[in-house]
């Protein structure tokens, strides 16, 4: 992490402890009616399952996620704020709040807005820290850098056991 | 011991670039007791310095200034693009040396060449090239230790019928050698090798060049332009230090050698008055007939696990289809070879969410996976230049790229994807992927070698038809594509480079 990714992580990471009461009462207040606007990493971790649904993986994990691609999200002008475009996007497929329907609805809201900018941009920030993260991969058993380890020399390169005998 | 040349000091050559064909024209310029300034616009790494983790790596050694355009992937390091290369190292075919002859033009956009060299003469410094890169199977170089990913495509393949399946030509030691080690299946070669087992000019041409006495490496020196004289000759080369301070490196002879997007830049932005379309640009071909290599990925989910991670990235290729074949339906031939990528790259090539990409990522562990190189047909239309007003931090016009697939090329993906999932399906896959992968990796032509100055920037010997002592000494002289990974070709055409710079010198005709 660079100079500036540092500062900035330290930024936000105080924004969050500090903006964190006022949310959740917010929210309270609220309900869900702005879902992506609450910040809050929690709910959006529902949003980070249903983008990239690992089997058995547990909420801490989405959470942790969401924390981060919140933060990488966070320049943004109003304006550009694709997170919050992307829920109002996503209200306006239904008379209902999006974040209130059942998952089977939910996928046929991102389906209709799919090929959005904004979600494009969304998905791609969610992608990028989900598939780059330690503990996605040790779930996924990719165990990250091997040459701390020798490589696989040893370690299982070969190891392949179910491949047919022969050229057939 | 590394030399310091002064500013003014026009006996020396002047290399731009450090890379595959950068870094090893400077050596053997150097070993035959040629004085060398070879500018790097990048940074010097140790092995040290090497995290197992392309997006790592790639911030740290990539090419990342502002272009416009299709993304093209090159290094900005020393050592250049051999830093992130697989190692693959397939010869050019003697048919692909005359692609025009053998295809024909295929319409009225495309401008397929013949080149001004066959491969009878390129065969010696091919030689050369594998014996200095260390390539498996050559030179009583074992073959490359099998993977577990290069052994499932070896199998589906014999299933359907392929025979040329090895798992030689690459330039990964399996064995130590030259002082190098050999492989430690470290995986995601990519990020470049953490022990140095991948030939890399970064620790085997340029600490050799040093060696000699005749060689001064100058780090994070972006060359802006090349200076000529009245006669037409160029005298220097003005560059960019790390502090931002200008200088001019007076010079004998210019070698470019920044990859297609700078060496393109570099020339187009020496315009003068003699030279009004940029340097050696009188025919206007600089910055055209840009060539990509058809592209394509196909990952599949296998019955059992296969951990492709583990392992070398490249361990071994297909080269039944390498051949021209027309009733295949296209022009020429593609390679099909090993490749392991890392989550988020897996899961950005299949694209999507939700259950499509998770089918993946829930089976990372029993992916396999190739990676498609072929041919692509050169068309006036793809190409590089200068945006007409928006700058970079050097004040350089930032580099505008044009390319799109030709139909030819879109014909061979499409066909070797069906063979590719041919391959795994034998194998029993549940899951298949086959897509492109709109990055430019294998970047050529630019500065097209051809035998008449009308066709091309450069003649037999990658010298400027325009400017004779001003050469390109990258993938940029590549007459047309071939299916073979560029590497080698690049390398065999710098080894052969120096030997003619060094006549020509000894003749005093340089």
């Amino acid at each position: 992490m660079n100079e500036v990714q540092t500062t900035r992580r330290r930024f936000l990471a105080a924004s969050l402890v500090f903006s964190s009461i006022a949310v959740a009462a917010e929210t309270w207040l609220r309900g869900a009616a702005a879902w992506a606007g609450t910040r809050d990493p929690a709910t959006l971790a529902r949003f980070g399952r249903l983008l990239f649904p690992l089997d058995g993986l547990a909420d801490a994990v989405y959470v942790q996620v969401m924390d981060r691609v919140l933060m990488s999200l966070v320049s943004m002008q109003p304006g550009d704020d694709v997170l919050m475009i992307t829920e109002q996007s996503l209200n306006s497929q239904q008379a209902g709040n999006w974040f209130d329907l059942d998952a089977a609805a939910q996928i046929r809201a991102i389906e209709n807005i799919q090929h959005e900018a904004h979600f494009a941009a969304v998905l791609s920030a969610v992608r990028d820290t989900f598939y780059n993260d330690p503990a996605v991969w040790a779930h996924m058993r990719y165990p990250g850098s091997s040459k701390e380890f020798g490589g696989y020399v040893q370690r299982g390169f070969d190891d392949i056991n179910w491949l047919p005998e022969g050229r057939s | 011991m590394s030399r310091r040349y002064a500013h003014d000091d026009a006996s020396v050559v002047v290399v731009i670039g450090s890379g595959a064909g950068g870094g090893t024209l400077a050596n053997e310029l150097a070993q035959k007791g040629i004085d060398v300034v070879c500018l790097e616009a990048g940074k010097r790494l140790t092995l040290a310095d090497i995290e197992n983790h392309p997006p790592t790596m790639f911030a740290r050694m990539g090419w990342l200034d502002r272009r416009i355009g299709p993304m093209v992937w090159n290094g900005k390091t020393v050592g250049g693009t051999t830093m992130f290369w697989s190692g693959i190292t397939p010869r050019i075919q003697e048919h692909e040396f005359r692609a025009l002859s053998t295809y024909g033009q295929l319409d009225a956009g495309t401008t397929l060449i013949d080149w001004p060299l066959t491969l009878a003469e390129l065969e010696p410094y091919y030689d050369k090239a594998e014996d200095k890169m260390g390539v498996s199977g050559t030179h009583g170089i074992p073959a490359s230790a099998e993977t577990n990913n290069y052994k499932v495509l070896k199998a589906g393949a014999a299933r359907v019928g392929y025979q040329e399946i090895t798992s030689t030509r690459t330039a990964i030691n399996p064995v130590a050698r030259n002082g190098r080690p050999g492989c430690q299946q470290i995986g995601f070669c990519n990020s470049g090798c953490a022990i140095g087992a991948k030939w890399s000019t970064l620790y085997t041409e340029v600490p050799a060049a040093e060696l000699t006495g005749h060689f001064e490496l100058r780090t994070e020196c972006m060359a802006t332009r090349i200076n000529h004289n009245k006669t037409g000759k160029v005298t220097g080369v003005v560059y960019v230090d790390a502090a931002g301070a200008t200088h001019e490196q007076k010079a004998r002879a210019v070698c470019v050698a920044g990859n297609t997007v700078e060496t393109t830049r570099l020339l187009l932005n020496s315009e003068s008055a003699m030279f009004p379309a940029g340097l050696g640009n009188s025919s206007g071909n600089v910055g055209r007939h840009y060539t990509r290599h058809t592209f394509g990925i196909a990952l599949a989910v296998m019955p059992g696990e296969v951990n492709f991670h583990r392992g070398t990235r490249q361990s071994g290729i297909v080269l039944d289809e390498q051949y021209h074949k027309p009733e295949r339906g296209f022009a020429g031939g593609y390679i099909i070879e090993t490749l392991s990528i890392a989550p988020f790259d897996v899961s950005n090539i299949v694209g999507g969410w939700g259950q499509h990409n998770a089918a993946f990522m829930n089976n990372y562990t029993k992916l396999a996976g190739v990676f498609i190189t072929g041919e692509d047909p050169p068309e006036a239309g793809n190409r590089i230049s200068l945006h007409a007003s928006e700058k970079d931090q050097h004040g350089l016009p930032v580099p505008v790229i044009a390319y799109r697939d030709h139909a030819n090329t879109t014909a061979m993906r499409e066909h070797a994807l069906k063979m590719s999932k041919a391959i795994y399906d034998s194998l029993g896959a549940s899951h298949f992927h086959g897509g492109d992968i709109p990055v430019g990796a294998h970047n050529m032509g630019v500065a097209r070698m051809s035998k008449n100055a009308d066709d091309g920037v450069t003649n037999r010997w990658g010298q400027a038809h325009d400017v004779p002592n001003l050469f390109v000494s990258d993938g940029s002289l590549f007459s047309t594509s071939a299916a073979a990974n560029p590497t080698l070709t690049i390398v065999a055409l710098a080894i052969r480079q120096a030997d003619h710079i060094a006549e020509r010198m000894q003749h005093q005709t340089l």
